[in-house]
C-alpha cells in the first residue's frame, strides 16, 4: 500500500470513528432528554391533579365539620363520611408521593447526560491536542503515526466513557414499580 | 415497641418520602445518605429492616448488603432494595448479595407499607 493510501485510510478511520462516537452519544443524550421531559411532564400533571384533589377533599371535609358544629350532634353517618374523607386525602397524598419521585429518576438521567457531555468534551479535547502537535510541514510517516496515536487514545476514551454510562433508569412513566420478595 | 427501619438513599427527597410513609405506619426510621453511612449507622444501632437504594456515592446498595451480611447482627436481618434498577440481572445480583426483596421505584406508600408489614410485621 502506498503512503498516500495508508494516510487516506488512517484519516478515513479517524473521521468515521469520531463521527460514530459522537453520533452514538448524541443519540443517547437525545433519548435521555426525551425520557426526562416525559417524566417531568407526567409528574407535573399528576402532582397538579393530586394537589387539586387534596384541596377539594379538605375543603369538603371542612364544610362537613362546619355543618356538624352548627348542628351540635354527630351521627354515625357523619362520622363515617368524615372518616372516608380522611381516607381519600390519604390516597391523594400517597399518589403525590409516588409522583414526587420523578426527581430521583430525572436527576439520574441528567447526571448520565452530564457525564456523557463531559466525556464528549474530553474526547474533542484529545482530538484538538493531537491536532496541535501536528505541524504543517509534517511528513506522511509522521502524520500516519500521529493519526494512529490519536485513534488509539480516542478508542480508549470511548471505552472508558461507556463504562461509566450504564443506564439505571428505564422508567417511562410514574406508575409504581414492581415488587418482588425473594 | 415500634420496629426500626434503616432507610438508605442519596436522594434527600426520597429519604423524606420513605420516612414520612413508614413513620405514618408507626415505624421508627433512621436515615442514611449512602451505603457507607448506612453501614456506620447499622453498626451503631440495631435495626429490624434495611431498605436501601442501589446507585449511591461512596458505597452502593449491593456492597452495603454484602458488608452487612458479614456482620453477625445482620446475618438474618431483612434487607430490601428500593431502586430505579429493574433488570433481572441486577435483581439476581441483589439476591446473591443477600437481599430479601426488590422494590422498583417509584414506590407507592401503601404498597411499601404492606411489604414492610409482611416482612417484619
Amino acid at each position: 500500500m502506498t503512503r498516500k493510501k495508508i494516510l487516506g485510510s488512517h484519516v478515513k478511520r479517524l473521521l468515521s470513528g469520531v463521527s460514530a462516537h459522537g453520533g452514538r452519544h448524541l443519540t443517547e443524550v437525545e433519548t435521555d432528554l426525551m425520557q426526562t421531559e416525559r417524566l417531568l411532564e407526567e409528574a407535573v400533571e399528576r402532582l397538579t391533579s393530586s394537589f387539586m384533589a387534596i384541596h377539594q377533599t379538605v375543603d369538603a371535609r371542612q364544610r362537613s365539620i362546619n355543618q356538624l358544629l352548627a348542628g351540635g350532634s354527630v351521627s354515625d353517618e357523619d362520622s363515617a363520611r368524615l372518616s372516608a374523607m380522611s381516607g381519600d386525602i390519604g390516597q391523594h397524598v400517597n399518589a403525590a408521593i409516588t409522583s414526587m419521585q420523578f426527581q430521583d429518576m430525572t436527576s439520574q438521567l441528567i447526571d448520565r447526560t452530564l457525564k456523557r457531555v463531559t466525556g464528549l468534551r474530553d474526547f474533542l479535547g484529545t482530538l484538538s491536542a493531537h491536532g496541535d502537535d501536528l505541524l504543517p510541514d509534517s511528513g506522511s510517516d509522521e502524520i500516519v503515526d500521529r493519526l494512529g496515536k490519536v485513534s488509539m487514545a480516542l478508542a480508549i476514551q470511548s471505552l472508558e466513557l461507556r463504562s461509566v454510562l450504564r443506564k439505571s433508569v428505564n422508567q417511562q412513566h410514574l406508575d409504581s414499580g414492581d415488587i418482588e420478595l425473594f | 415497641m415500634a420496629k426500626t427501619i434503616l432507610a438508605v438513599d442519596d436522594s434527600s427527597s426520597l429519604r423524606q418520602m420513605v420516612a414520612f410513609s413508614l413513620k405514618a405506619a408507626g415505624y421508627n426510621v433512621i436515615e442514611a445518605v449512602d451505603g457507607q453511612d448506612g453501614l456506620d449507622k447499622a453498626r451503631q444501632q440495631a435495626v429490624d429492616l434495611v431498605l436501601t437504594d442501589q446507585n449511591m456515592p461512596r458505597m452502593d446498595g449491593l456492597s452495603l448488603i454484602k458488608l452487612l451480611r458479614e456482620l453477625p447482627d445482620y446475618a438474618k436481618t431483612p434487607i430490601l432494595m428500593l431502586t430505579t434498577e429493574s433488570s433481572d440481572e441486577m435483581k439476581q445480583k441483589g439476591r446473591a448479595a443477600g437481599a430479601n426483596g426488590w422494590l422498583v421505584k417509584p414506590f407507592d406508600p401503601q404498597r411499601l407499607i404492606e411489604v414492610v408489614k409482611k416482612v417484619i410485621g
